[in-house]
């Protein structure tokens, strides 16, 4: 896959003929007047803050006249969005950078991203948001493909009034970033705690282990010749298993679940989460960077990265 | 035979409470022994924490714990170490009153109290749960229940204690979010299934206790902003909130106490009218801001004077570089950086911010000089809009408080709490 920066007339020729309206999600346009645009104007960072468009079309004439680098909404709903005051609520957000991932099986250089790394990102995504819908129990949970990972968005009532403080507990549910209590239940955190240990435990290899302290390297070793029977037992929570190898001794153990608890945290960006003025991409949007549209996603297990490919690359590239 | 009045034994912020409070005699004609309860509470055993149900023992056990409140708010701040002990005073108390009765056989009393506060549904089966159409798995349930019993460090399971550590209730996680806010409770510590904690009876207690216990430190909060507006409390409340705060221990020595406020200021914990203010105005507000606003801010925060009525300085600090070396400069600097700057064509205001900080019309103050002059209070935040509309530009935070103060003090409390502090 390749990603280019688009330069000006390209970022012109997007906003001019392909960008849509329609393409805002329905979530954001419903609530449009409420929230903070803030936007790039020229690829040095998101200065320009402060906006607010009262209809779809003041909008569109703004990216269509300025033809921004990046734009962006705030999850955040204001009485008075353009002096970003009078906080209503606030959408629950979840950022999965692919460029950020704490494990990546792609080999790509730090802060690069591939289709195998967005993919990676696009199924973390999707575990999230099984939680957020099943344990949680929150509806209206949309994802939205940002140019080189995910957003996943909530605006369930429920949840759009948190602070920070729960926001950041979400967090680690979701991510299995804290040990539970009892690691062996069939339900609750429990059971999403070691869903998220073994994929991790499962990326790892002998040399990030090495660097767990007190994992010696015959321990090691012998966990990834054994890496299936290791992951069995973390899934099915029968960890008196896992003492079973030799070398690992309960403080041991230990200390490899305080690393994969502290790994599984990094699959998020909570700062994300926890900032209720955050902005976040537009999806519509384009991602200049990449030249990606930053797009919602309706159906995560059938997202093809084609799909947010824009017409004036696609048609250069003579597809 | 319990009468509903006695809801306010087990929820002082309840109507009947309420009522209570409404025909009470006014603070300075509160009877001694009322003032004795109110102090003596905060060290309670468990059998000092039951409450007979007679309308003479609800009115004297609500009084004096309105008393105690309102007394502590009088000489300290919202988050202060006397704040904390009686918010988990009133916990230990709420707690204990819900197991003496659940024991006694009032089990419809307590739940009509925690139904009040917490929307709760009680798990279907006997041995096993099933909570709709979701059923949870037997080993879970005992699972639970042993968790619950191992946090009471019981081994032998005895029969008339048992139902008090089997699940039986749920929740709603969302409907916890005051807890989850003040960190009393976890959520990866809550069982989940679709959107419901599942809860015993021990839990319920627990986090019913908890949720008065929050409510307790939002009243002081709003009471120690009332009395920051309406200047010096009065005596039977001072000589209250004295007598509470000397229960103090002297060694800090939980976590939770360890969040001294006083020390170091924390610019980052600074309302945005502070923030502001520190980055200097223009003419107009420049006087408001900086004297009347900014000393008054700055110098509370700093001293984070607990333990008896704010009047003057000495009461709380030895030594006078705290106000001229640490308070003193960053007005200053605020002042200088006004458009155009304060002391250029108001000099005299260098030694007016001297005299709102209670030494008199000075200079260069001396510590012996403290009292001299009133040291005022920070104006509440609508005092402040009112006044110096362009200095509020509020956030999230300010919505939930009444005065600057408050809002530094949460701040410094939630980084504390989060590990940020130093």
């Amino acid at each position: 896959m390749e990603m280019h920066k688009a330069t000006p007339e390209e970022r012109k020729l997007f906003y001019r003929e392909e960008w849509n309206k329609r393409e805002i999600p329905d979530f954001i346009l419903h609530t449009l007047s409420l929230r903070e645009f803030g936007f790039d104007l020229d690829g040095t960072g998101p200065s320009h803050r402060y906006n607010q468009f009262i209809t779809v079309e003041q909008l569109g004439d703004f990216l269509r006249d300025r033809a921004p680098y990046s734009a962006f909404a705030s999850v955040a709903l204001y009485e008075r969005p353009s002096a970003r005051e009078g906080w209503l609520k606030s959408e629950l957000a979840l950022d999965i950078d692919a460029k950020d991932l704490p494990l990546k099986a792609c080999g790509c250089l730090p802060g690069n991203v591939c289709e195998r790394c967005i993919d990676e990102a696009r199924r973390i995504a999707v575990e999230f948001a099984e939680t957020l819908a099943g344990d949680l129990d929150l509806r209206n949970i949309h994802f939205v493909y940002s140019g080189r990972g995910f957003h996943i968005r909530v605006t369930d009532e429920a949840v759009m009034g948190l602070e920070q403080n729960e926001r950041g507990q979400i967090v680690e549910y979701l991510t299995g970033g804290l040990i539970p209590t009892d690691i062996t239940m069939a339900l609750g955190y429990s059971k999403v705690f070691r869903e998220r240990v073994a994929r991790t435990f499962s990326a790892l290899d002998e040399e990030k282990l090495l660097k767990v302290r007190g994992m010696r390297k015959p321990l090691v070793q012998r966990l990834m010749m054994e890496k299936e029977r290791a992951l069995g037992a973390i899934r099915k929570g029968t960890l008196d298993e896992l003492s079973s190898f030799k070398g690992m001794g309960e403080k041991t153990f230990r200390q490899l679940l305080e690393f994969l608890a502290r790994t599984n945290l990094g699959f998020t960006d909570g700062k994300v989460t926890i900032d209720t003025k955050r902005i976040l991409r537009l999806p519509s949007s384009l991602h200049s960077g990449v030249c990606m549209k930053c797009t919602l996603v309706r159906d995560i297990e059938r997202f093809r990265l084609d799909d947010a490919i824009p017409k004036f690359v696609r048609e250069a590239e003579g597809k | 035979m319990f009468a509903s009045e006695y809801l306010a034994v087990l929820d002082p912020f309840a109507e009947e409470a309420k009522k209570i409070v409404e025909a009470s005699p006014p603070v300075d004609a509160m009877p001694q022994e009322i003032i004795e309860r109110a102090t003596n509470r905060v060290n309670w055993s468990n059998k000092e924490m039951v409450v007979e149900p007679n309308p003479e023992s609800i009115r004297s056990e609500i009084l004096s714990f309105y008393l105690m409140c309102q007394g502590v708010a009088s000489v300290s701040y919202p988050y202060s170490r006397e704040v904390r002990m009686i918010s988990d005073s009133t916990r230990n108390t709420i707690r204990y009153r819900m197991y003496d009765l659940f024991k006694r056989g009032q089990e419809e009393l307590c739940m009509k109290a925690v139904r009040r506060s917490i929307k709760l549904v009680e798990l279907e089966g006997e041995n096993e749960a099933k909570l709709g159409e979701v059923e949870i798995p037997r080993e879970d349930f005992y699972k639970l229940r042993d968790q619950e019993l191992e946090k009471d460090g019981i081994d032998v399971v005895d029969d008339r204690v048992l139902h008090q550590y089997l699940p039986r209730y749920a929740v709603r996680w969302v409907d916890l979010a005051p807890l989850l806010r003040h960190r009393r409770v976890e959520l990866t510590k809550l069982y989940l299934v679709k959107g419901w904690a599942v809860l015993t009876l021990q839990d319920l207690w627990n986090f019913y206790a908890n949720i008065v216990s929050v409510r307790t430190e939002e009243y002081i909060q709003s009471v120690n902003e009332r009395i920051s507006e309406s200047g010096v409390p009065s005596n039977v409340l001072a000589r209250v909130g004295e007598r509470v705060s000397a229960l103090l221990p002297k060694e800090l020595t939980t976590e939770r106490f360890a969040m001294m406020p006083s020390g170091k200021l924390r610019p980052e914990c600074f309302p945005p009218c502070m923030k502001l203010a520190l980055n200097g105005v223009g003419i107009g507000l420049r006087n408001y801001a900086i004297v009347m606003v900014l000393t008054p801010f700055l110098s509370y925060a700093r001293i984070a004077p607990s333990g008896k009525v704010a009047t003057r300085v000495a009461d709380f600090v030895k030594d006078i570089s705290v106000v001229q070396d640490e308070i003193a400069p960053l007005i200053f600097e605020a002042a200088e950086r006004c458009n155009p700057p304060l002391f250029k064509d108001h000099p005299q205001e260098k030694a007016n911010i001297f005299y709102h900080m209670g030494f008199g019309m000075a200079t260069e103050p001396r510590l012996g000089d403290s009292g001299k002059s009133k040291w005022y209070m920070i104006p509440n935040c609508k005092n402040i809009q009112m006044s110096a509309s362009p200095l509020c530009h509020p956030d999230e935070l300010c919505r939930k408080i009444g005065n600057p103060r408050t809002y530094y003090f949460r701040k410094m409390s939630e980084h504390m709490k989060a590990g940020a502090g130093e």
